[in-house]
């Protein structure tokens, strides 16, 4: 079962929900985090005929938006539960609130949208949907419609003006059922006049019905409605029956003198609203007379699928339009559509985007973005401008070029901060030394970085031990030394310590980080920094030992070091790197090494980005030991688009 | 036939007719009513005081937002998309425009109207704050919502801290950015303590102290912290990257908000909660910002 579904905007108010068991906040808090926001979770692709999901405690989200309006309709339900009718319900209700509300929500400054009565048409169409799925399709007397998802997007696009010409000549709840694109069993609709002819007949020999009643036996014939309408009948009839009634000591007394004398009061009170609620009922708008003389109220069906044709007509224009016409309509189209390229105000659609987008991808390829992550780029632009309408006197390529550029500085800026030293005096702060250690593929530049990280603590006072647990290739210990005695030499003038921490070669690598933490521990050291030996990412052999090294060394941080000038396998790199330290670890940040030698191609860092969701955190861009710097997302934005 | 024929349109233009004389007033008098109409169509009416809520997510700017708006708190989310709202000063605040008013006057009707604009909070949507403040037009103050009861917490009052120190680091810029030697506009700061009705949110005063405390901590690790790779990359030379600035006197210290006097800008602090409260709790905040309305 459903158990919540909501509408609300891209500013974060809830327009409109409809709960039917408690749903934390958090779950779709953490669904717009994770897929609108930061994009971890992919959504699957949308041309599967289905919506995208998401699973967050054992609960499934599906979505759809509309991003002229700023809406997104999400309906919650149990992983357990299998639901096939939620993507035509998010359709339909799409379609709905956009009909009913649309103009409403186009209001400039103002977040208030009064839906109060869209409830009914919601639990229409549950209803509708429900008892599609469930009973199927074996209602008796009425047309078949295969409810397969394919036919079901063509039998929603019947014509609009079928329902009022048909109503004209034949009883409602026919009509609606011819109307309805797929029957609807549940909703008892073909059963509906035996029902009330029951009703009906007992009422006969039952003599007096009160009006009551026979309000009641009305309003049960529509009962599946539970319409809007039906609320304001019962307000009626509510207000007739209970004038004047007063409770006496023996009951209701008929008529009280006294009451009789306070007209102002009776007046104020009865007379005014009665009278209100009565002309504000029209016969005609709320119901009609079926054959039998009995009143049926109007049904919500016909106006709810009118609304959702309405806008099912207008996508289809919109798409048709491009595509339609003949020689004049097309040349015409194409002029207006070159003039609104220039003066804006254009609405954009996928053809439109097609062709700038190609180009938009080059340029990134061009800038070394891996092709996966330059898709990736294009895609998500696309979705954020597919449906929009240019501002005036920006073309496409302007409009795309600035969406562009946020959707890089979105992916870039990290979601929480990355200050290194206020991580060190935490870690610190606990009484253990903060362990720091670099993975990466062979020649990036780990031992170099290391040692520039080293520096870069060691003017900030830091005792540094740092530990070799490159016991693989030749000289790689010896080049660490050469980098500690350096070190030194600095610190003496600069204040902090540093040292080496060494077990020669041939030694498990795990175990000499473990030894070295302890060590720092023991001697007074308060940060590690651990060197590891480099290994091709997709040798699973080499890759293994890594998970070990994770469990036993317990860094703080995991940093990978990657070129900036890797091409499209710096994706590959850093996906096998971040899931090689088994679950529930991953790399913490990038080092990207080598950008003074790229020029303005910094894609490598995008790519990286891209494949894993972790942020860069320091980029090489010298031989010296200065020559590390934070990441500008502004400035590697601008190299990007130049 | 030519132009300078006798029945050709120049001539006809130049010569004493009724009709040229005709259409020629027409012209002169519509012209100008066409003009107002079109220009004045697109420029709004009257531009009206905004105030910006800044804050990291989770904090309630949205709430309150939609507090001031309907009087009653609507459930919220996660914002994606900043949103200017149009609300109106609740009936028991005075604006500060207008103390001497009457209750009737239209204009104090008008005074009481300002624009509330939200702006996402995560820490990847942050762009749309940061613009407004670099360059805020008709900013009346900054209404800088913070989480009373993460703030008790180190990771909670690093991320708030941090992302205050930026924004009252990009209006101090602004002040000493500024080409004229009376400086911009002041732009006051309001921070908002919320979701005091918790049992772990800190009192106000609390607030304060803890904040300026982890201010400083965040400037002191900002001056030790790596440069910014922006010079290096654009290929631009080490030596010339532009000075840093520090937040308050210099940097030196540690830092308190009467220092942002100095630089046109005043930092209050009130508490109150949006939830659980009839904007009874949040009084305090009202009677700020009708003080600088």
């Amino acid at each position: 079962m459903l158990d919540t579904f909501e509408v609300l905007t891209t500013s974060g108010v809830v327009l409109w929900s409809r709960r039917y068991s408690p749903v934390g906040p958090h779950i779709i808090n953490s669904l717009i985090r994770d897929v609108f926001i930061e994009e971890r979770v992919q959504p699957q692709a949308e041309d599967a005929g289905s919506k995208p999901t998401y699973r967050k405690e054992g609960y499934t989200l599906k979505w759809t938006t509309a991003k002229d309006l700023g809406l997104i309709f999400v309906a919650v339900y149990q992983s357990l539960v299998h639901m096939t009718w939620i993507d035509k319900l998010l359709d339909n209700i799409r379609a709905l609130f956009i009909g009913l509300y649309g103009e409403q929500l186009k209001t400039k400054h103002s977040s208030v949208v009064n839906c109060d009565k869209f409830a009914p048409y919601f639990e229409r169409q549950i209803q509708d949907l429900e008892g599609q799925s469930d009973s199927g399709f074996s209602a008796p007397g009425t047309k078949l419609t295969p409810p397969s998802s394919a036919d079901n997007e063509s039998a929603d696009e019947f014509d609009p003006k079928i329902p009022p010409l048909q109503k004209q000549h034949k009883p409602q709840h026919d009509t609606s059922a011819d109307s309805t694109p797929v029957p609807t069993p549940d909703t008892s609709r073909p059963t509906t006049p035996a029902q009330s002819h029951l009703l009906t007949g007992r009422a006969g020999p039952g003599a007096k019905l009160s009006r009551r009643g026979k309000k009641k036996a009305a309003a049960l014939t529509s009962a599946p409605a539970s319409s809007g309408d039906e609320a304001s009948v019962k307000r009626k009839g509510k207000g007739s029956a209970k004038k004047n009634r007063v409770w006496g000591d023996f009951g209701a007394e008929e008529e009280d003198p006294s009451m009789v004398l306070d007209y102002s009061q009776s007046d104020l009170r009865d007379e005014a609203p009665e009278g209100e609620a009565l002309a504000e009922v029209n016969p005609e708008s709320w119901g009609s007379r079926t054959g039998k003389g009995q009143f049926v109220l109007k049904d919500l069906d016909l106006e709810m699928d009118q609304i959702i044709a309405e806008q099912n007509a207008k996508k289809e224009t919109s798409t048709s339009a491009v595509s339609g016409g003949g020689l004049v309509g097309s040349s015409l189209g194409a002029i207006g559509g070159l003039f609104r390229n220039v003066v804006g105000g254009k609405t954009l659609t996928e053809e439109d985007l097609a062709k700038p987008l190609k180009g938009m991808e080059d340029h990134l390829l061009k800038k070394n973005v891996a092709r996966e992550a330059a898709v990736r780029l294009c895609d998500s632009v696309k979705r954020d401008l597919v449906g929009l309408k240019t501002s005036s006197f920006t073309t496409v390529e302007a409009t795309l070029r600035t969406s562009m550029e946020k959707a890089l500085a979105k992916i870039l800026t990290p979601t929480s901060s990355l200050d290194l030293l206020r991580e060190i005096q935490t870690v610190n702060a606990s009484g253990r030394p903060y362990v720091l250690s670099i993975v990466g593929v062979n020649g990036v530049g780990k031992s170099t970085n290391l040692s520039k990280i080293a520096f870069f603590l060691l003017q900030n006072h830091h005792r540094v031990l740092i530990a070799a647990a490159d016991t693989f290739r030749s000289g790689a210990v010896e080049q660490l030394r050469v980098h500690v005695r350096n070190l030194q030499e600095l610190s003496k003038r600069e204040g902090g310590q540093v040292d080496l921490f060494e077990k020669g070669y041939g030694k498990d690598a795990a175990n000499i980080a473990a030894d070295a933490v302890t060590h720092a521990a023991k001697t007074n050291f308060n940060v590690v920094l651990i060197d590891t030996a480099g290994r091709r990412h997709n040798d699973q052999r080499l890759m293994s030992s890594l998970e070990k090294f994770g469990k036993l060394a317990k860094p703080d941080k995991i940093l990978m070091v990657g070129e900036a000038l890797v091409g499209s396998d710096s994706v590959a790199q850093a996906r096998n790197f971040n899931q090689s330290f088994g679950p529930g670890r991953g790399l913490d940040g990038f080092i990207i090494s080598k950008c003074d030698t790229v020029g303005d191609m910094v894609g490598t860092l995008v790519s990286m980005v891209h494949a894993t969701g972790i942020p860069v955190v320091f980029l090489g861009v010298g031989q010296h030991y200065a020559d590390l710097r934070g990441l500008n997302v502004g400035s590697v934005c601008r190299l990007l688009m130049s | 036939m030519a132009w300078y024929d006798e029945d050709s349109w120049a001539t006809a233009a130049f010569a004493p007719k009724g009709s040229t004389i005709a259409i020629t007033f027409l012209l002169a008098v519509l012209l100008p009513i066409l003009l107002h109409q079109f220009i004045y169509r697109k420029a709004t009416p009257t531009t009206l005081p905004c105030f910006l809520l800044i804050g990291p997510s989770g904090a309630g700017k949205t709430a309150f937002l939609t507090l001031t708006e309907r009087k009653a708190v609507a459930q919220t989310h996660t914002s994606t998309a900043p949103s200017a709202i149009e609300v109106l000063l609740p009936e028991d605040h005075t604006p500060q425009s207008s103390h001497y008013r009457s209750p009737g006057d239209p204009a104090y009707e008008r005074s009481r109207r300002f624009l509330l604009n939200d702006t996402p909070g995560h820490g990847k949507l942050r762009h749309f704050a940061t613009t407004q403040l670099a360059n805020p037009t008709n900013v009346r103050g900054i209404i800088f919502v913070l989480d009373a009861a993460t703030v008790a917490e180190e990771a909670g009052l690093n991320e708030t801290a941090e992302y205050l120190h930026d924004v009252l680091l990009a209006l101090q810029k602004r002040y000493t950015g500024a080409t004229t030697s009376k400086g911009p506009k002041e732009i006051p700061v309001l921070i908002a303590a919320n979701k005091m009705d918790l049992f772990t949110a800190l009192p106000p005063h609390l607030v304060t102290q803890q904040l300026e405390k982890a201010i400083s901590e965040v400037r002191k690790s900002r001056a030790k912290g790596l440069k910014d790779s922006g010079a290096a990359l654009s290929g631009e030379e080490e030596g010339l990257d532009e000075e840093r600035e520090w937040l308050g006197e210099g940097g030196e210290g540690s830092f308190e908000f009467g220092q942002m006097e100095e630089v046109g800008t005043s930092v209050t602090v009130h508490g109150g909660h949006v939830i659980r409260g009839d904007g009874a709790d949040v009084r305090s905040w009202y009677e700020w910002i009708a003080s600088h309305l």
